[in-house]
């Protein structure tokens, strides 16, 4: 079978990604960017026995290389990695969305003009005469819903047709106007640039990006120009500043196109905003709307949650039982029983427990993203994110987080930016979920009492300082100042939603983090079931007591007694299990497997007087600051990888978790020794 | 001549003069938000970004942003 690649390239909000997936489905792979913090997604598909490689070009609004994801783009385009290049627009607002379009007139590369959202345009009254179009462009043009999947016949043969016969966007319309409006000089600068004759571009494109002062441009210049190259620099600046000239002659040439093609029904009266729009937009009601939106999309997201997680966290107490008799029945030693109905049986059932969640969130946030209301919520919290580093969409992973962290770092999927993306996974990671807290509120009353309030109050100030300073330490590496510099942001129009499209997105992409959760998960229990199996149910006689003494002198240090040291480093893998692990390791609970107690029922009452007696307050002190900033738990570690794709990065939040949360606990256990 | 961030909820005009680096313009016109495009004030209560409405889009420009951006009003 033959090998063709196709590139997207689109302004945001054209539905290029709902395209990619539509024509991918779950054979697609995402990475970064060799050396770059930009999101790579690839993806196949197969029409009529040919396989097609897509590349789905990082959202850019221009061709103009100011940033990573435009140098990106234009490198890749220009290059010989695709056969050709797919340029989306949204036909219900062609006049604006065709802008890269006229950014891309005049680079020598096959191209077809994919006008998406034609139902939507349709609705509005617009109507596209497509044979005009491709007629005036020179290059075939296809139009389609891409949340339609009949649709996605027609791409396919325009597709097909399209590398069969080869074409060019026709540039001589936009060379007039640019003519026209930029003078003689402008005319001398192209016949120069014409000179070089540089096949991939035409030579009114470098000239105007000349103009636009663009560092590709500059650069080919550089590179075949030799003695020409003063001469043309000489007339760029004899032309002077033209940037606004360039940008309004690509408006006039999409105007001229889309009168020739377009016909819309006459609108009554000017734009106003919607109901909703005002509510959504207002100064007062914007942000408590938008929190609201964020709470009720949480809580919806426990709807498709709620049979999973019933499924799962039932499954070791209605599944064990019947798999240790069988066990039992046929004679298998006893440590092969324990590990396959506790150590394997937990990880599956924890796994699907978690993956719920995923679902849920993936789904009901997804479905925000495409009915518009995301850009609304980013809209009313972006200024106040920006102080972060972050855009304002970052707030939704990071209110979910407060219910629960995969959740969040799952649902940071809709920041369209990589480095914001992962430097608001990084922050995720400092907000305590729901299970922390109830965790928290036990201990500290249990052991300090009358200042729980001001243990408290110091947690909440710690964790509002670890925010600030992890945004500011990760921002550095992530995040650029040009690309927070000042809110210019498209609200896009209210779409209705496609359930069955979303849905299949949804399972698609719940699919892969279950199996590579599942992997992990299991690896990680088996492993804890290794170092805690005892077939006497004493814990001295397993390998972890060992570990801990041996460890102690170290784990002091830090004010945490092995037991404490083993429940923090046990509670990365998942916080509500924690006072069940410190039973356990206490003694509390004495009968059993540890992994069943770690994970089972605690007995509350004893556990309290156990620890009160065992563990002085600024031992618990440092626990406590240790336990809050550790990292959530093992799956929002596998999901965060999941988003970010980088080991790199993970292993480096991670690894700053893990410190930070000794750091506090070393400081903590000092302070709590000057009080106590 | 007046800039985007003064104009009032309802007016409307065409933009005539854009200030600021190569980076800003760019972006601003990849937007639509380029010389001699109309534009009509949705909202502008001088402190949320101003809600500008043009070549059938909804931008939100930041009051700082806007002020960059100048634009001869037409009456309504």
């Amino acid at each position: 079978m033959s090998t063709m690649s196709v590139a997207l390239l689109s302004q945001p909000n054209a539905g290029k990604s709902t395209l990619f997936n539509g024509l991918t489905g779950s054979r697609q792979h995402v990475g970064n960017w060799p050396g770059k913090t930009v999101e790579k997604k690839e993806g196949t598909f197969t029409y009529k026995d040919k396989i097609y490689n897509v590349m789905d070009l990082p959202g850019s609004y221009s061709l103009s290389a100011s940033s990573d994801e435009e140098i990106i783009t234009i490198d890749y385009i220009t290059g010989n990695d695709s056969d050709l290049v797919c340029i989306l627009a949204d036909a219900s607002q062609l006049e604006r969305s065709l802008y890269m379009l006229s950014d891309f007139c005049g680079i020598n590369k096959p191209a077809l003009l994919v006008l998406n959202m034609m139902d939507v345009a349709n609705n509005k009254g617009i109507q596209v005469d497509e044979k005009e179009l491709s007629q005036s462009l020179g290059i075939p043009v296809v139009s389609m819903s891409a949340t339609n999947l009949k649709h996605y016949k027609g791409f396919y043969e325009a597709v097909e047709s399209a590398m069969e016969n080869p074409k060019a966007l026709k540039s001589d319309k936009l060379d007039k106007i640019l003519t026209e409006e930029l003078g003689e000089e402008y005319s001398q600068l192209v016949e120069l640039v014409d000179q070089l004759n540089i096949s991939s571009y035409h030579a009114n494109w470098i000239a105007t990006k000349l103009i636009e002062n663009d560092r590709v441009a500059l650069d080919i210049v550089k590179e075949k120009a030799a003695d020409k190259g003063l001469e043309i620099m000489s007339m760029v600046r004899k032309l002077g500043d033209k940037k606004l000239k360039v940008g309004s002659s690509k408006f006039k040439w999409i105007d001229s196109i889309v009168k020739s093609a377009v016909t819309r029904e006459e609108t009554a009266g000017d734009y106003v905003l919607s109901k909703l729009d005002r509510v959504a937009t207002s100064r007062i009601w914007g942000r408590p709307f938008a929190i609201l939106v964020i709470l009720g999309g949480l809580l919806l997201s426990f709807v498709p949650a709620m049979p999973f997680m019933a499924i799962g966290m039932g499954l070791p107490a209605s599944v064990g039982p019947v798999l240790l008799d069988f066990f039992n029945n046929i004679g298998a030693p006893m440590w092969l029983n324990s590990l396959i109905s506790e150590a394997v049986l937990s990880g599956v059932g924890y796994t699907f427990a978690m993956i719920g969640f995923v679902l849920g969130v993936s789904f009901v946030f997804g479905l925000l993203e495409e009915v518009g209301l995301m850009a609304r919520v980013s809209y009313v919290f972006d200024e106040s994110m920006s102080k972060l580093g972050l855009q304002g969409k970052s707030v939704m992973p990071i209110m979910v987080s407060f219910g629960c962290n995969m959740a969040g770092t799952s649902g940071s999927r809709v920041i369209d930016t990589w480095g914001q993306k992962t430097l608001t996974i990084a922050i995720v990671f400092a907000i305590p979920c729901g299970a922390v807290w109830g965790i928290v509120g036990l201990f500290t009353g249990a052991i300090f009492s009358s200042s729980t309030v001001f243990v408290m109050l110091a947690l909440l100030l710690t964790i509002t300082f670890h925010i600030w300073l992890t945004g500011k330490l990760f921002k550095r590496g992530l995040v650029t100042d040009e690309s927070h510099a000042g809110m210019i942001m498209e609200l896009p129009p209210y779409h209705k939603p496609k359930w069955l499209n979303l849905i299949k997105f949804t399972f698609n992409r719940m699919k892969t983090v279950f199996f590579k959760a599942l992997k992990v998960v299991i690896f990680v229990c088996v492993i804890i079931w290794a170092v805690t199996y005892t077939a006497s149910g004493n814990i001295e006689n397993t390998a972890l007591y060992r570990f801990g003494n041996f460890i102690e002198p170290v784990t002091l240090f830090f004010g945490l007694k092995w037991e404490l040291f083993v429940a923090w480093i046990f509670s990365g893998f998942g916080k509500e299990a924690t006072l069940g692990v410190i039973s356990a390791l206490f003694g509390v609970t004495n009968n059993g497997l540890f992994l069943t107690q770690a994970t089972g029922v605690t007995a509350g009452a004893t556990l309290i007087t156990a620890l009160t007696s065992t563990v002085t307050k600024p031992e618990a002190l440092a626990f406590l600051f240790a336990y809050m900033f550790m990292i959530p738990c093992f799956m929002t570690v596998v999901s965060a990888q999941q988003e970010i794709h980088s080991w790199k990065w993970t292993s480096r939040i991670v690894g700053y978790y893990l410190a930070s949360s000794l750091v506090y606990a070393f400081i903590a256990f000092r302070i709590g020794l000057l009080i106590w | 001549m007046k800039a985007l961030s003064k104009m009032k909820k309802g007016a409307k005009g065409k933009v005539i003069k854009i200030e600021g680096d190569g980076r800003f313009i760019s972006r601003i016109t990849s937007v639509g938000l380029a010389l001699d495009n109309e534009v009509l004030v949705v909202n502008n209560d001088g402190r949320q970004p101003v809600l500008v409405y043009s070549r059938d889009t909804l931008i939100a420009v930041n009051q700082k942003e806007g002020a960059k951006l100048y634009v001869k009003e037409v009456s309504a």
